[in-house]
Order: structure tokens, then sequence, then C-alpha cells
């Protein structure tokens, strides 16, 4: 079953894959075994996209997947110890209201087993000092899609310097328009300007790959 | 009035953007010039007063053009796409036209759910933005392909705007009405900015419309573009009858003005969609469209956003000399490889080196790209996105122009 569920998943075939985990849920164990498959083929699903055979297209339509299951997955799995790479802070930076590359950079890294804080859209650069104070993420990442979120991320990134929380984590910055140009010149540690690079770079910032 | 002298500049700088549309080697590289949100900051006014205040976006634009001249003109802060308002009354080609863009001081008007603006919903300095929602259930797609300029008028038009709430109420009537006031009101200022731009020596060609990919109408105003990927799965077949019928309306408006000699497409799913789905679902009825348009003697332009890599060689299906790509993240060398005398190849200069290099290493930026782009001809140099972020460097900024005089020549 769990490898009937890995191949409709990375296939795309939405109804199977939901229809066999459902079933594979209300086993013994099974669960986590939903949950450890689907973060497999999710991974699956990003190599795919990073060898160029998959698209955007296809990182939503897994993403979409995965909620769904883990809908119905995770209120069976209260109790069990579910094993995290490390906390991220991450928002879209302050001026930019675009969230769909944030969405999809979200449901991914959360699948490969990042703890995300999403803090949400047009965010001040204060509140992201504020919420690395509460939450003390290893990663930061910070997203944008339009030219005016550079500004704001180099912005946002000397404030945290002034709060003198720096050197506390890792920066990644994420969206269409971001570079290694724009990573050296906003002070960043890493940039992806797609979703599967994004989680792989964080994992590798994470120390975890 | 525009002095003899200005009136040769429009000329030739008219010309060589006219030579490399017939993909041809004009006297110099054609450049479109830079602009965005730093013409505001250049003139020391706010993003908000740039969009409100027709006085002062006007002095702005004018001050830019005449430090950084260019082969062609911006003329205002511009606006946000508001296609669904456009097909709602496209039987009306007269009004029509006039709401396909919706800037600042018409959206306090109109009051559309996907706008934002900076000093309305945003940061004064902020850009404007544009945020799509899902306005439609998967369930309607057949209202939608039965009519869709009814369907745009009876179901998107109300959950687009709350003064459209209800359709036969006084509001929904006195929107419509201050909304074609303003319209009236922003012709006048249009044409005041055109007529003081002309006098520093740019042309104004024949008149351009803008359009959309059916399957992007869909995917922007009608289901989000989340939704819209998953129904390609979950709907194929209704997806597809839908972007037929949007065709018809689409083509309609964008042939509404029989003076228009150019459409403009901004390509938004293309980057999102495999080669298979790019082919099944998006090129169909967006081939149709341009083949359409240039039956018409219309010629058309696609900024291909994004990625589109994948999708280059569909380009060739179109009949040689049928308008314009831009590029945003493709590399235009390997963009002007595949389409060589058949398609003019606009873009190239990647916003992020003028925001983040030295005006030594964007000198030698453009160097290299004049050097691997002119030969042959068919080119138009300009950004690769619109718009320069407000803090970006003015020698930056400078270098770019000064390496454009300098290595432009043919």
């Amino acid at each position: 079953m769990r490898e009937q569920l890995l191949k409709s998943f990375v296939d795309m075939d939405e109804q199977e894959a939901v229809k066999i985990a459902r079933e594979l849920v209300e086993t013994d164990g099974g669960a986590v075994a939903v949950l450890d498959t689907c973060k497999e083929a999710m991974e699956e699903v990003g190599r795919l996209f990073e060898a160029g055979e998959y698209f955007l297209s296809e990182l939503i339509a897994a993403g979409d997947m995965f909620n769904q299951i883990m809908e119905f997955t995770l209120p069976k799995l209260q109790g069990e110890e579910v094993a995290s790479l490390g906390t991220m802070v991450l928002g879209t930076v302050q001026g930019d209201v675009h969230n769909i590359g944030k969405d999809i950079f979200k449901v991914m890294a959360e699948a490969s087993g990042i703890n995300v804080i999403d803090i949400g859209i047009d965010v001040p650069h204060e509140k992201f000092v504020e919420a690395i104070k509460e939450h003390k993420p290893e990663l930061v990442g910070m997203c944008c899609l339009i030219t005016l979120g550079v500004d704001s991320m180099k912005r946002t990134i000397e404030v945290i310097k002034e709060a003198g929380l720096r050197d506390d984590i890792k920066i990644i910055i994420g969206g269409g328009r971001v570079s290694q140009a724009v990573m050296e010149h906003v002070g960043a540690d890493a940039w992806a300007d797609d979703a599967a690079r994004g989680v792989r770079l964080s994992k590798e910032l994470l120390g975890k790959e | 009035m525009v002095s003899p002298e200005m009136q040769k500049l429009a000329e030739e700088r008219a010309a060589r953007m006219q030579a490399a549309r017939e993909l041809k080697e004009p006297d110099r590289v054609p450049f479109t010039g830079l602009g965005g949100d730093v013409i505001a900051a250049y003139a020391g006014i706010t993003a908000y007063e740039y969009q409100f205040d027709f006085e002062k976006s006007r002095a702005a634009v004018l001050k830019w053009l005449k430090d950084f001249p260019s082969d062609s003109a911006m003329i205002g802060a511009g606006g946000l796409d508001c296609l669904p308002l456009a097909v709602a009354f496209s039987d009306f080609p007269d009004l029509a036209g006039g709401f396909m863009v919706v800037n600042g001081p018409m959206n306090d008007i109109l009051k559309m759910k996907f706008a934002r603006f900076p000093g309305r919903e945003l940061d004064e300095n902020s850009s404007p933005q544009f945020i799509g929602r899902s306005n439609m259930d998967p369930s309607e797609y057949d209202e939608l392909i039965a009519n869709p300029q009814k369907f745009a008028y009876e179901k998107i038009l109300p959950r687009l705007s709350d003064n459209f709430k209800d359709l036969n109420s006084p509001l929904a009537l006195a929107t419509m009405a201050r909304a074609g006031l303003e319209r009236v009101r922003q012709g006048a200022e249009m044409a005041k900015t055109m007529a003081a731009i002309a006098e520093l020596g740019y042309p104004f060609g024949p008149a351009g419309g803008l359009s959309y990919a059916p399957l992007d109408f869909i995917g922007d105003h009608l289901r989000d573009i989340p939704n819209t990927v998953l129904d390609l799965r979950r709907y194929p077949d209704k997806v597809k009858a839908a972007t037929e019928s949007i065709l018809e309306v689409l083509f309609k408006l964008a042939t509404a003005n029989p003076n228009v000699a150019s459409v403009g497409f901004p390509l938004h799913l293309n980057e999102y969609l495999s080669p298979e789905l790019y082919k099944e679902f998006y090129w169909p009825t967006l081939k149709e469209f341009v083949l359409r348009l240039a039956e018409k003697g219309i010629k058309s332009s696609m900024f291909c956003e994004g990625w589109h890599d994948p999708h280059l060689e569909t380009l060739l299906e179109l009949p040689a000399g049928w308008g314009t790509a831009m590029f945003e993240k493709t590399d235009v060398r390997k963009a002007k490889k595949v389409l060589q005398g058949h398609t003019v190849v606009q873009g190239g200069i990647d916003v992020g080196v003028v925001i983040s290099g030295t005006p030594a290493q964007i000198d030698e930026y453009i160097k290299q790209l004049l050097d691997d782009m002119m030969p042959g001809g068919g080119f138009i140099l300009g950004a690769n996105v619109g718009n320069l972020p407000r803090n970006t460097p003015i020698e930056n900024i400078a270098a770019v122009y000064e390496a454009v005089e300098k290595y432009g020549k043919y």
C-alpha cells in the first residue's frame, strides 16, 4: 500500500492517492506510514522539479494533496513523536503582499520536516525581530515577488543585525526576482527562486543534508 | 509645440524601433529605457503621489525622460489589469476599452478587491499590487462557457467589488457613472502628458492594446492561480472549453478599436506549466488569438514572465514577423538563437544587476550583452522587469544609459 501511495502521489493521481491514504491511515501504525510516505513523495516531487521534469503546477498539486491527506492523518498522530529538522520563521517582506510562492515553499518545507512559523505577508521589519525572539528559529526565510522587496529585505536584515540577532540565525531569501547578486546585496546566506531549491538549501543551512 | 529638432529626434527613434520590429538592424540598438518606482523617488515624490497626483507624476516622468533619454516613453504610473470589467461591458466597445486597467484614482471609485495601491491599502512608498483571489466556484464553469460576458457581468463583477454587489442598486449605477467621468478626466490628463513628452522628441506610435491569454484570464481573475492549475487535472474538459469561449470575447475586445496596431499579452501561467500542460491548455487559444490578430495586420507582443525556456519553440509555430517576445528570466541569448529572423526579442537587462552592481560592473555587463545580442538585428534592449525599486542607485542607472550610448551603435 505504501508503494501504491508513493506512486500515485508522485504521478499526480490525486483521487487514488487520497483514497489509499484514507485506507492506510486506519491500519495499525498507518498514520505514521502515511506521513512518512507523503514526505518521501514530496521529496521526490521536489527532486523531479529540480531535474526539470516537473513544474510549478506539479508542486502546487503535490502541496494540495499533502494538505488534504494531512488533514485526516495528523489528528491520528496525536502523542506520536514527530521529528523536526529545525524551526524557520517565514514571511513575505514589508511592502509586498504576495503569498503564492511563500505558500508553495511552506508546505514543501513542512513536508521535509522543518517546523515553519508563517508570519504572513507585508511583514514589518520589527515583526521579524519579534518572531525571532519569540520562536528562536535556526532559520529565517524572507520572500518577495516584486522588485521593491529587495530594498525591504535589505532593511529587514539590517534591523535584525541592529537587534543583535543576526549571528544566531541563517537567512534564506526566496522569490521570483532574487539571485546571487541580490543575496550578496541584502546580506543573506542563501537564495532560491523556486521552492524545491529553497527547501534543499534550507536543509543544508540546518546542516541536515 | 514640438520643435523641428525634436520632431526629427522622434522620427529617428521611431525608425530605430520600427527597424528592430521588422527584424532588421537599425542605426543603434533601440532602448526602451528603465523605469518604475525609482522615477517617483528621483523626483522626490512618494509612490502615492506618483499614482494619485497627475501634476506631480507628469513632472516626475518628464524629468526622468529628460535626464535619461531612450527610444520610447512610459506615460505615467500605470495600473493593474481589470479585464473582467472590460469583458462585462464588451458589447460596448466605446466604453470597455477604457476599463481594462485600473489605477489608484479609478480604484477609489471602483473599489476592486484585487487592487492594492500605495497610500491606500499599502504604505505610501509601496508598488501597486494585484492580489489574485478565487471569484468563481468550479461548478460554475458551464455558465462561464455559455456566455463569458454575461457571467463576468452578473457573477464576477458583484464579487470583485462591493459596489456591484447589487447590480440594480443606485450605488452600482453611480459607480459606473463616476468611473465614466473619471475616465474622461484621466483622458485629458493623459493627452496633456503625451503632448509634453512629444516635445522632448519621443514618438508615439499607433494605438496599442492589452489582452490576456484566455487561460490567464481564468488564473488571474476567476479561479486564482493555484486553483486553476488544480482545475487542469480535475476538470480538464471544462477548462479547455472555457478558454475557447473566453478567446471569442477577448478577441472582440482587443479589436474593438479599429486603429489598434499592436496587442500586448503579459503571460502569467506559462512558468507554472509543463510543456504538456502548456500545449494542451494554454497555447492553443493564445496561438489562435495571435494568428487572428495577424490576419488583421495587428502585431502582438508577449511578455513571457518567469522562465519561458520549456515553451520557447512553440513561438516558431507562429508566422515569422508575428511580433515581439519579451523575456524575464529566460536568457535572451538563448531566445535569440531559437527565434532569430522570426520573432523580435526584447529585454536583456537584469534589474537585479542594476540594483546591486557597481557602475563598472554594469558597463561591462551591458557591453557583453550588446556584443552578443545586436548582430543580426531584431533586438530591442530593455529591462527584464519593468520596475526598478525606489532605492536603486542613480549612478547605476546612469551607467546603463552611458553604456548603451557607448556600445549601442551598429
